[in-house]
């Protein structure tokens, strides 16, 4: 674990540089034995693929003693008992309109979109990241076979519950908004409820499965 | 009871921001000039989480129902109530039937308007500041309308109409500077197209584009240039309002407050001291950045922190 200031008010704690899940699951770990502190002056933690960032308010602690505090959480997070991580099946309606970039994929791959579908769903998935907008999943690893990049240019608009792929990863729209992931089917799952605790469908190192509905 | 008469452009209600949320994605929304808020909430005294109105742009119309003082800060603006001019960064007494109306941004970009009450809408996830991409919070989500009714609790009408010295009120007017404190993914730059990270005499010329809302501020010139080898995007990681990234066409945008990650790499953040000013910055404007140090940063926070405090202490 590396500490990094980042910022006036951010501390970055590394765990590692790649997509893995050994990686992910140090972050897990940091993240949930520092969220149950509860420490003072702590206002924020973003866990993602290979670290958390660590917003906190430099009017009530200093960084030099709250990153020295983290860096003594390391015993304790290490021997944590971890929560079970949630397994959670998304249905999803794939290509047609609920799909409009399939045929994009079809094309870029070489596969039918049959072979993509059965692709995207054969697999688990691992949440490496919630963010870009209120509950969307950045899910990895997408399978190289239908490895796309992104838009250059975002879509202006997609649809609530839209499911896209880019690059080696897949997620999840949860509310109308432009996308630069190519969207391959549609799902009517509700990913994000404001109004109800604990708001977001997914937490960061949950498995997901895509079924098609 | 507050009436819309005139909305403004994209007038909004926000607060000190919603927290907690960060690893589920939900970003702050909050408030962006944080100085012209608190100036706001002190010369009205209200508490720290009391919300206010977020304005651009003109006509702004507002028809009171009954006694309320108010406050107008951040943007300078020309403003009337009842045809009269009033100060800007004052409060003032607006009795029952009275019109405010700001007819004129002079210098900056946003404006605030608070009352000596609580703006009574309901705070969603521990704020009541307006998510606007996911139509959370605020005024039912969204920016207000003509014809739409701000009521208010707490109402009280404080005893002194204080003001703002002029001294105080910050330049909001071009070039922007702003101070930055180098970031993470730095040294994936050329020294030529960063040099005014290493050298504290060089500062870089931007304009802001026209691409620029509460999401981030777009800035063109010179582009930032990648080194050979350098990755162009990183894996998406944790970013804070004032963060600078640099996306693959060199061109920088300054995160604010509606997104908590980015996979654009991480060039700076932008000193908390100048943080306010982001708020001002108008499609156009020029944009100098110049770095600082993290100790200098703190001490120029610190030493602004302080003459807040002394002033409001002083009243």
């Amino acid at each position: 674990m590396k500490i990094e200031r980042f910022g006036e008010q951010g501390i970055r704690i590394i765990f590692g540089a790649a997509m893995d899940e050994e990686t992910a699951e140090s972050v897990r770990r940091f993240f949930l034995y520092v969220r149950s502190l509860k420490i003072t002056g702590l206002i924020d933690i973003i866990p993602s693929f290979t670290s958390c960032l660590i917003h906190f308010d430099r009017d009530h602690v200093e960084y030099d003693d709250m990153s020295a505090f983290l860096a003594g959480t390391e015993d304790g997070w290490k021997k944590m008992l971890l929560p079970e991580v949630q397994r959670i099946e998304i249905p999803v309606r794939y290509g047609g309109d609920y799909g409009p970039d399939m045929d994009f994929v079809c094309s870029y791959s070489g596969l039918s979109s049959e072979e993509v579908i059965e692709i995207h769903s054969a697999v688990t998935y691992r949440v490496y990241a919630v963010g870009l907008m209120p509950g969307f999943p950045h899910l990895g690893t997408l399978d190289r076979r239908i490895y796309v990049p992104r838009q250059e240019t975002p879509v202006l608009k997609v649809p609530q519950g839209s499911v896209g792929i880019a690059q080696f990863q897949t997620g999840i729209y949860p509310f109308e908004s432009p996308a630069e992931w190519r969207i391959i089917g549609r799902t009517m799952a509700r990913l994000f409820d404001p109004g109800q605790a604990p708001y977001s469908l997914l937490n960061f190192g949950d498995i997901v499965r895509f079924v098609r509905a | 009871m507050i009436e819309v008469i005139g909305p403004g452009f994209l007038s909004i209600i926000v607060d000190r921001g919603r927290y907690g949320h960060g690893h589920i994605g939900v970003p702050s929304s909050r408030e962006l000039d944080r100085f012209a808020c608190s100036m706001a909430r002190f010369l009205l005294q209200n508490p720290e989480d009391a919300p206010v109105i977020e304005v651009m742009g003109n006509d702004l119309r507002l028809r009171f129902s009954r006694e309320v003082t108010f406050a107008i800060t951040g943007a300078r603006v020309r403003a009337t109530l009842d045809d009269e001019p009033l100060r800007p960064w004052s409060a003032h007494r607006a009795s029952e039937g009275s019109i405010l109306r700001v007819r004129e941004v002079l210098e900056g970009l946003r404006y605030y308007i608070a009352f000596s009450g609580i703006i009574d809408v309901a705070p969603v996830m521990g704020s009541r500041t307006v998510n606007l991409e996911c139509k959370l919070g605020g005024f039912h989500g969204r920016p207000l309308m003509k014809g739409d009714r701000i009521l208010l609790a707490d109402l009280h009408n404080p005893a002194q109409l204080l003001g703002v010295p002029d001294t105080m009120i910050p330049s909001m007017c071009e070039p922007h500077i702003v101070r930055v404190i180098s970031g993470p993914e730095a040294d994936h730059f050329t020294s030529a197209s960063v040099r005014f990270l290493e050298r504290r005499t060089d500062a870089a010329l931007f304009s802001a584009t026209s691409r620029l809302n509460r999401t981030g501020i777009r800035l063109e010139g010179n582009p930032i240039m990648f080194k050979k080898k350098a990755q162009r995007s990183i894996m998406s990681e944790g970013i804070l309002p004032g963060t600078i990234q640099i996306p693959p066409d060199g061109f920088p945008f300054i995160n604010l407050t509606e997104r908590t990650i980015g996979d654009y790499t991480r060039l700076a953040t932008v000193a908390d001291v100048d943080m306010d000013r982001l708020a001002h910055i108008k499609p156009g404007d020029s944009v100098l950045l110049s770095s600082i140090d993290i100790k200098e940063a703190e001490r120029l926070w610190r030493a602004r922190r302080d003459a807040v405090s002394f002033f409001c202490k002083k009243q």
